[in-house]
């Protein structure tokens, strides 16, 4: 029998703060962290960013670090989140864990403020999406396997569901998995020439909405076979208990009408729990706020719940879309609506749209029991993934 | 054991190609290698034009690859992932792309190039071509090994549903640079 | 050269039709969907892009463009009354 793949520790930084408490008591009381840009050196000011609030300097000093080696914000982001992780799993001491972190950007600002001139000697390798990992692993010592996962935004999530499966082929005890992603120019300028972002908070779901806007951040889960994490005695925060991962195979940004990729992908996750649809409490969408997103996710929805469907929501709307790291941030905020009994609810929705589904609205953040949660990442390149986090019982 | 079985591979450089082991085209015309390998597979697929060269290299040598296995081609399925492997990412779109935004006065970023500066859009290329709905990744090593690539091919095959996957090494720096070792694998029944 | 040919001239480069001439293109064929070029939205991108670069005319909402971009000949009435340069 496949063992049980339980989490350990979660770390998180993202637009709404650093810590997984900062993160809950924004949810709860429906602070977006979207606002201006303050750090990313753009001409683009008229698009709202959910940046983390802490600048190069801040994060270096948070960290200790004091060498003069030119970290990325990737790698910094990822650093602190992975911190919190470590520490709530009790395994900064360890050396043999394996580290597996989603990254696309990577060191792109670092390279940005040199180009066009070429990288100083010595940098040019310290600047790609792998040395991104390595530097964070490198920072704790801890890790003596490290991989990354380029997938476009589904990165985060593609790294968790790499980690579980080096956990059930028995290749691996304990996997921290996640991903990490700072804004860039070029990603910024990226989106802007597909005309996908709004120039106002973006609206998930809603009959208004006019794209996304663009977050950062990062977040790290530890995932542990259930054996090893009794025998440690390690508190047990959840269980990843399935994974899907599909490919719409329609076009390189667009998803298909009917959202194929993203019927796949949660069919085999519910698959791969074992679970009924009819037991999924909430779906964290992965809701980017762009038309054909929402209403294509909205259709695969339908598709795999039908008339049953369960709460959805998307959390973009407080984060902005994280790209390579959404998919661990939203993992992680699922965990914390499991363990703290609400639904992650959009207080500015305001306009139905009959080809989406009704994500959670109100005034007001809704309890509720939760058990099996479902979260949604998709990337383009049709690359399209969906894991299932439950309670453990 | 191996739970799994080679069925066909094929290298793809710019002096040659080599499908099964054998050498079935070398490089020397006036167009193209690239080019002049896509004309020569008969196909009427102009999206192929608008590719980046890792694509169009991780493209071509699939088409060559699959063209062996000989069974219906464009049916539906999920059963075959695809998982590629390289260093260096989508650099040489990246640079394009850069290039686009780098000057102020004539500062026009190019969608079409900013949508292959992902090295997963290559593995969605193959899958929108072959109709695979399965799962697609790419892995980014540190270098080349074999010891990570057999790694995440075991890893692959543990996914429900998987029995096939089209693989391999894909890096493309420039027109001039690129280097595809692509295999089709089955898992034994 | 008139517009339209100066049009799809431009269009085979900054859509890398490779394998067309300006005289493959009809002026009244649809651009997008099965029959005619069959161009996608990241094609609308590029000649949303074309028309900033070469004529001066700014479009912000792409959903605008399916009418500009219905033709060959659309987008040439569609330059020729609002070009800037």
């Amino acid at each position: 029998m496949r063992p049980r793949v339980v989490i350990t520790g979660m770390g998180v930084v993202s637009a709404l703060g650093v810590g997984q408490a900062a993160q809950v008591k924004s949810l709860m009381q429906g602070a977006s962290g979207i606002g201006e840009v303050r750090y990313l050196p753009t001409q683009h000011r008229e698009f709202p960013v959910g940046e983390v609030s802490l600048s190069h300097d801040e994060m270096l000093e948070m960290l200790q670090i004091h060498d003069d080696q030119r970290y990325s914000r990737t790698s910094l982001l990822g650093m602190i989140a992975l911190r919190e992780a470590l520490a709530q799993a009790r395994l900064l001491d360890r050396e043999d864990l394996a580290f597996i972190s989603g990254t696309t950007v990577g060191g792109m600002d670092v390279t940005e403020q040199h180009f066009p001139e070429p990288l100083p000697s010595g940098m040019r390798d310290v600047h790609d999406c792998g040395a991104n990992t390595n530097g964070i692993a490198d920072y704790f010592g801890c890790f003596d396997y490290t991989s990354t996962v380029s997938t476009a935004c589904s990165s985060a999530m593609n790294a968790l569901i790499t980690a579980k499966w080096l956990i059930e082929s028995g290749e691996r005890d304990i996997v921290v998995a996640g991903g990490s992603e700072a804004l860039s120019l070029f990603h910024l300028n990226g989106f802007k020439s597909l005309m996908i972002l709004d120039q106002e908070r973006c609206r998930p779901f809603d009959k208004m909405r006019a794209g996304l806007n663009l977050g950062e951040g990062a977040a790290y889960l530890v995932l542990e076979r259930e054996e090893t994490a009794l025998a440690r005695q390690a508190d047990i925060l959840g269980v990843l208990s399935g994974v899907g991962n599909a490919c719409d195979a329609y076009h390189q940004t667009a998803s298909s009408e009917n959202g194929e990729g993203g019927y796949r992908a949660m069919m085999k996750a519910l698959e791969d729990a074992g679970i009924d649809r009819s037991r999924i409490d909430y779906v964290n969408a992965h809701g980017t706020a762009t038309p054909n997103n929402d209403m294509t996710e909205s259709a695969a929805l339908r598709r795999v719940f039908g008339e049953k469907l369960p709460s959805v929501s998307s959390t973009k709307s407080y984060t902005g879309h994280t790209t390579s790291a959404s998919g661990s941030i939203e993992a992680v905020f699922c965990l914390l609506a499991l363990q703290n009994g609400f639904l992650p609810f959009q207080w500015e929705f305001q306009n139905p749209d009959a080809s989406c589904i009704i994500p959670v609205s109100g005034f007001q953040c809704p309890r509720a029991e939760l058990h099996h949660v479902m979260c949604n990442s998709f990337g383009f390149g049709g690359n399209d993934s969906s894991i299932i986090l439950s309670r453990y019982e | 054991m191996m739970r799994y079985h080679v069925l066909h591979t094929v290298k793809l450089c710019p002096s040659f190609l080599e499908v099964d082991g054998r050498r079935v085209a070398e490089a020397g015309g006036e167009t193209s290698f690239l080019t002049d390998l896509y004309r020569r597979l008969g196909l009427d697929y102009p999206k192929f034009f608008k590719m980046d060269i890792l694509s169009k290299v991780g493209f071509l040598a699939s088409e060559f690859l699959l063209e062996q296995e000989g069974s219906e081609r464009f049916v539906p399925r999920d059963d075959r992932a695809v998982l590629l492997y390289n260093r260096y990412s989508s650099m040489h779109a990246d640079q394009v792309f850069q290039e686009t935004i780098a000057h102020p006065e004539d500062f026009f970023p190019k969608p079409s190039v900013f949508v292959y500066t992902l090295p997963n859009i290559v593995t969605g290329e193959i899958a929108i071509r072959n109709k695979y709905h399965g799962e697609s990744n790419f892995i980014l090593l540190p270098e080349y090994s074999e010891q990570a690539i057999n790694q995440a091919i075991e890893c692959a095959f543990l996914a429900l549903g998987t029995t096939s996957l089209l693989t391999g090494w894909l890096e493309a720096l420039s027109e001039n640079d690129y280097n595809a070792s692509l295999s089709l694998l089955n898992t034994n029944q | 050269m008139e517009l339209t040919e100066e049009l799809k001239t431009k269009m085979i480069e900054v859509l890398n039709l490779e394998e067309m001439t300006p005289a493959d293109i009809d002026d009244n064929a649809p651009l997008f969907g099965d029959e005619g070029l069959g161009l996608d939205s990241i094609d609308v991108l590029e000649l949303i892009v074309l028309l900033e670069r070469n004529y001066g005319i700014k479009i912000t909402d792409p959903k605008a463009g399916k009418e500009i971009f219905a033709s060959v000949r659309t987008m040439a009435d569609y330059v020729a009354a609002n070009r800037t340069k």
